[in-house]
């Protein structure tokens, strides 16, 4: 794409991928933090992808999301995804253990295909507007989360609780990864003589 | 009973020469078939009178006959049965006892009655019996007895009748009569003495009478005397009255004259009064002062000592409009007084016009070249300059304005014509320069690109200078459409220029509002537009009609911002004529305004068409002027705002895409902003709708034009254009959420599907095309009826040929081939378009679906063939997995 003087810089671009079982409330997490709407009626998603741009500490950012399927009949279909995600939402639903269980697999899956263990990932416990109906505590899940080093959120895409925080709070670990990323390559010798040309 | 005794008289009675006196309605006792018959009592009408009984019966022809007739002297005894009881039965006992039965007991009695009365009166002396009779109905005088009136009028005409011949002696004259006779004693025995005394007693009684009668003569003598002479003085008398009479109808004459005279003489006093009255009436309303005068041959048109002009004039004019009675008008032609006295008005008036006529002339003239209060070229804010400072000075004239406008017509229009010009020529630089200045802020030396034909604002410095050098028009490329890439975009305003753009703009129109309106204000108290409140209707001309002094001082005399909330009633033509003479120009700049903003970024045709919509709507004098202007001005805006969303639609039609890969049309990508921008003006605006409208005018354009870009596109397959352009389309609207458009989006939302699902099994590339071929065939036989168990002994489809088909996809011929697959997925889709990750998931679904329909159909046709692929689903999946790590 060729940049055109008055093109303005296009801002970064982070890519989300919604893991988890079937039912949990990805595709809804996602439809309240896109459109600020709450879909009450369940229908399987095979694969959608979204873009909005956001505002993230200041900065235009733009977030792809790419929301899949819960139910796949073949794991390795997952793979070509993965491995196209800078950073993972993987749902499970607290009233439902065995989604929780699941997400050992999905956690499996995508560190074996992005080989990165510290890839950014977040465990998100949705649902949480149904306390009466809560099968995983809190304390569970949060000890899986220490058990990866990586943070947990519980949230409700009914009610929007932590629906933004969990996009921005992975966001900003991708960014801020990237820019590690790029400092590291920065201070390496090859692309200082680039800061000089620059 | 009435009739019947009427038809008994004349039918039976008549006949006998007898008169019927009492009837009586009676039966047989003790007869069961009761037969009617009436008792008759009758008398015959020669002498002697004798009275009868007749019984009467009705016989079979109907005809009355007598039946039984008694005379009444044989009747011996009436008995009346019970002298107490009331019985209708009664008996008469002739030569035997006869047995009645009244038919009632009052009828019975009356008719007892006149038996009774009969009897008393012709047989006074051998009455009958009557027993058991009550006394009461026995009494002689029947008359008083209730019932009695039936018959005695009867009995009592006939008593009449008979005693003018004949009467029974009374009892007194039979008393003297009998004492007559004692005296006499002989009388009984010497009738003849007794005769020969009496006549010598009538002899004696004669002699005596003629003797009183001859004695009387000499009193009568006298009394005739008397007579005639009272006879004479009564002539007398009537001689003198005549006399008197006389007199009295001559006084009557004169008295009668008198007041006729009388009644002429107060007819002329009266007459003579009302004249003076009205005379005087005349002189004080035509009487004009003399020290008035010299104000007005002289006049003194200082604005300190304007009162005593003004009175004078005021004076003038009451006299001039004094109402003559009608029925002097007339009379007036001939008055020399009263026409010296109107000549005299007459010249006061001309030459008093044509003072004040110069005198204002010059007013309006030099007031003309009031440079307003100090245009403020540096002045930060943007204004418009105010003339409250001449109306203020002039308003002291408004008087003599009016005064003007009702007696000197023509003067006064000549007047109104020369104010017109020389503000007019004042409003047309205060506002030529204020629009120049509105457009410096946002021109700011920067680009204005497209600034209208340079006689918009010909002859304009400095900033006009930069308008108009910039580039005359534009052409379709540059400007801010739908259909062009951004980047080639013109030099449209960014953001907060249009954000101040819109600023400016409202100042331009709240500036306007009170300058117009005080001039408005101004020139309805000042001429007096609003007096002559007469249906103008088709006449325009603006003459006036004179006389209409009922001047109404409409407004405040000092044109404040307070004032100018007071509704104004319907502004008439005259106002708004006037005040288009003062604003020449306005409506000109104003459009011009509109207009060259509108061709440096035609996005200000949205803050414009809004700005001025509010101001239009919230406008409460419609018929004012501005109004009009503004309104006509909103026309142009919503003309632009049409036009523009037209080049919007045009340049969706006309979208062309020469990229390599197509990727997102422009329109599409455009039309997020474009929303916004929309959306921010139109927020609250009540012209919402119309931006509705268009929206999904706009966006059913783009659905239709998506298919038509794709199939125009060289490389890109149009199920891939489609595909990610419906895609993005169908989240723009998910997130712009713009109202109406629903169904645009569901309609996008399938399209994209429908787009992915063709790309997909279409466009699939068909790694394991031969396969697929040969299974096509197979699936066609067992279509065609061929059992799926015989399908192997098909010619073309035996095991043989499967096996052929097999060899030439090994695992590493797969494995190549999705990898080529996919890299031409890369190839055709865009990075915008987002869709790789799910486009290729659908492809894998749809490999696999494939595959296991192969070994399936395999399994069906060939079963214990041991024929398999030369490949297993672990093969694919690892084949996709390495494809994913790969990359």
């Amino acid at each position: 794409m060729s940049v055109g003087k008055k093109t303005p810089i296009q801002p970064a671009l982070h890519k989300v991928i919604m893991v988890g079982s079937g039912g949990v409330g990805k595709s809804a997490l996602t439809l309240q933090f896109m459109y600020d709407e709450f879909v009450e009626d369940y229908e399987p998603t095979k694969a959608d992808s979204y873009r909005k741009k956001v505002v993230l500490d200041g900065e235009e950012v733009q977030i792809d999301i790419l929301d899949t399927a819960g139910q796949e009949d073949y794991a390795a279909i997952r793979d070509n995804y993965f491995r196209s995600g800078e950073g993972f939402l993987c749902v499970f639903s607290i009233t439902d253990d065995e989604s929780f269980q699941a997400t050992q697999e999905f956690r499996e899956q995508i560190l074996r295909v992005k080989n990165d263990d510290h890839i950014p990932f977040l465990l998100v416990g949705n649902k949480a507007d149904l306390a009466d109906k809560r099968r995983v505590t809190f304390e569970d899940a949060k000890q899986r989360s220490d058990q990866w080093n990586v943070p947990y959120v519980e949230t409700s895409a009914k009610t929007r609780a932590n629906v933004d925080k969990a996009f921005f709070d992975l966001a900003r670990k991708i960014s801020s990864r990237k820019y590690r990323s790029e400092a590291q390559e920065e201070s390496s010798p090859k692309k200082s003589s680039c800061c000089i040309i620059l | 009973m009435a009739t019947i005794r009427h038809s008994l008289q004349k039918e039976v009675f008549d006949i006998s020469e007898e008169k019927l006196i009492g009837i009586l309605n009676v039966t047989k006792p003790g007869k069961k078939k009761k037969k009617i018959s009436f008792l008759c009592a009758a008398i015959n009408k020669e002498k002697p009178v004798c009275a009868f009984i007749h019984q009467i019966k009705e016989n079979d022809k109907g005809s009355l006959k007598k039946k039984n007739t008694w005379p009444v002297f044989e009747l011996q005894v009436v008995d009346g049965k019970d002298e107490n009881k009331e019985t209708a039965e009664f008996d008469l006992t002739f030569d035997r006892v006869y047995k009645w039965v009244a038919s009632s007991v009052p009828e019975k009695n009356s008719f007892i009655q006149v038996l009774w009365k009969i009897c008393c009166r012709y047989l006074p002396k051998q009455k009958p019996q009557f027993i058991n009779i009550s006394r009461e109905l026995l009494k002689e005088d029947g008359d008083k007895i209730e019932g009695g009136d039936i018959i005695a009028p009867g009995l009592d005409q006939a008593d009449t009748e008979d005693e003018s011949d004949f009467c029974a002696l009374s009892e007194r004259e039979q008393i003297d009569l009998e004492r007559l006779i004692l005296k006499s004693d002989s009388a009984v025995s010497d009738a003849e003495a007794f005769a020969e005394q009496l006549s010598k007693d009538l002899t004696m009684l004669d002699g005596a009478n003629i003797h009183s009668m001859m004695a009387s003569e000499s009193q009568v003598k006298a009394l005739m005397e008397m007579i005639d002479a009272a006879l004479l003085e009564a002539d007398k008398i009537e001689k003198r009255l005549n006399n008197y009479d006389e007199i009295l109808l001559y006084v009557k004459d004169s008295i009668e004259k008198m007041a006729e005279k009388n009644f002429f003489i107060e007819q002329t006093n009266a007459n003579n009064r009302q004249l003076l009255e009205t005379v005087n009436q005349l002189i004080t309303q035509l009487e004009f002062p003399q020290e008035y005068e010299k104000f007005l041959t002289n006049p003194a048109f200082q604005i300190n000592n304007l009162t005593p002009v003004i009175e004078a004039a005021k004076a003038l004019e009451t006299v001039i409009d004094a109402q003559i009675p009608p029925h002097l008008i007339h009379l007036q032609l001939h008055f020399q007084a009263v026409k010296d006295q109107k000549k005299r008005f007459e010249r006061l008036r001309s030459e008093f016009s044509k003072h004040l006529a110069r005198n204002l002339n010059n007013l309006f003239i030099y007031h003309g070249n009031d440079p307003g209060e100090s245009l403020s070229f540096h002045a930060e804010k943007l204004a418009l300059p105010r003339h409250s400072n001449i109306h203020n000075e002039l308003m002291p004239y408004a008087p003599l304005m009016h005064w003007m406008r009702n007696l000197d017509p023509k003067a006064f229009q000549k007047l109104r014509q020369t104010y017109s010009n020389s503000m007019s020529k004042l409003y047309e630089r205060d506002i030529k320069i204020f629009f120049d200045e509105a457009k410096q802020p946002i021109a700011g030396g920067k680009r204005l690109r497209g600034s209208g034909s340079s006689q918009d604002i010909a002859g304009m410095s400095g900033v006009a200078g930069k308008l108009t050098s910039l580039s005359h028009s534009r052409t379709g490329v540059g400007a801010a459409l739908l259909g062009i890439e951004r980047e080639q975009w013109g030099g449209e305003l960014d953001a907060s220029e249009r954000q101040k753009f819109d600023q400016i703009f409202e100042q331009v129109l709240s500036e306007l509002e009170p300058v117009c309106l005080a001039e408005q204000e101004f020139c309805i108290s000042f001429f007096n537009l609003l007096s002559s409140s007469e249906p103008k209707g088709a006449n325009t001309s603006t003459a006036s009609t004179p006389g209409s002094n009922t001047s109404e001082e409409s407004g405040s005399n000092t044109p404040s911002d307070s004032s100018r909330r007071h509704p104004l009633k319907q502004v008439s033509r005259e106002v708004r004529l006037m005040m288009s003479e003062l604003f020449t120009n306005l409506e000109q700049q104003l459009t011009s305004f509109v207009n060259t903003f509108y061709r440096a970024d035609s996005y200000c045709c949205l803050y414009i068409y809004v700005r001025l919509s509010e101001h239009v709507l919230s406008a409460e004098d419609t018929g004012s002027f501005l109004s009009i202007t503004f309104g006509s001005c909103l026309i142009q805006a919503k003309r632009n705002y049409d036009n523009f969303m037209g080049l919007q639609i045009n340049s969706i039609k006309e979208c062309r895409v020469t990229k390599k890969k197509c990727g997102i049309i422009p329109f599409v990508t455009n039309f997020e902003l474009f929303a916004q921008t929309g959306e921010s003006v139109f927020k609250k605006s009540e012209r919402r709708g119309d931006l509705d409208k268009w929206y999904a005018m706009l966006v059913s354009c783009m659905i239709d034009n998506i298919p038509r870009v794709a199939i125009e596109h060289q490389r890109t397959p149009p199920e891939v254009v489609k595909m990610e352009n419906y895609h993005v389309l169908y989240q723009l609207l998910s997130q712009l959420k713009l109202p109406g458009l629903e169904n645009q989006r569901k309609e996008a939302k399938q399209r994209y599907q429908e787009a992915l699902n063709a790309y997909v099994t279409q466009y699939f590339g068909r790694p394991l095309e031969k396969l697929n071929l040969f299974f096509d065939g197979v699936q066609a036989k067992v279509a065609s009826g061929v059992k799926e168990s015989e399908i192997g002994y098909q010619l073309a489809f035996s095991k043989q040929e499967l096996r052929k088909v097999i060899k030439e996809y090994p695992g590493k011929e797969v494995k190549k081939g999705l990898e080529q697959l996919y890299k031409k997925v890369e190839k055709h889709l865009s990075e915008e378009g987002n869709l790789l990750q799910v486009v290729w998931r659908a492809m894998q679904e749809e490999f696999i679906q494939q595959y296991k329909n192969t070994e399936d159909l395999i399994h069906r046709c060939y079963p214990g063939a041991m024929i398999t692929l030369d490949f297993s689903i672990e093969d694919i999946l690892n084949y996709f997995s390495d494809i994913a790590l790969s990359h």
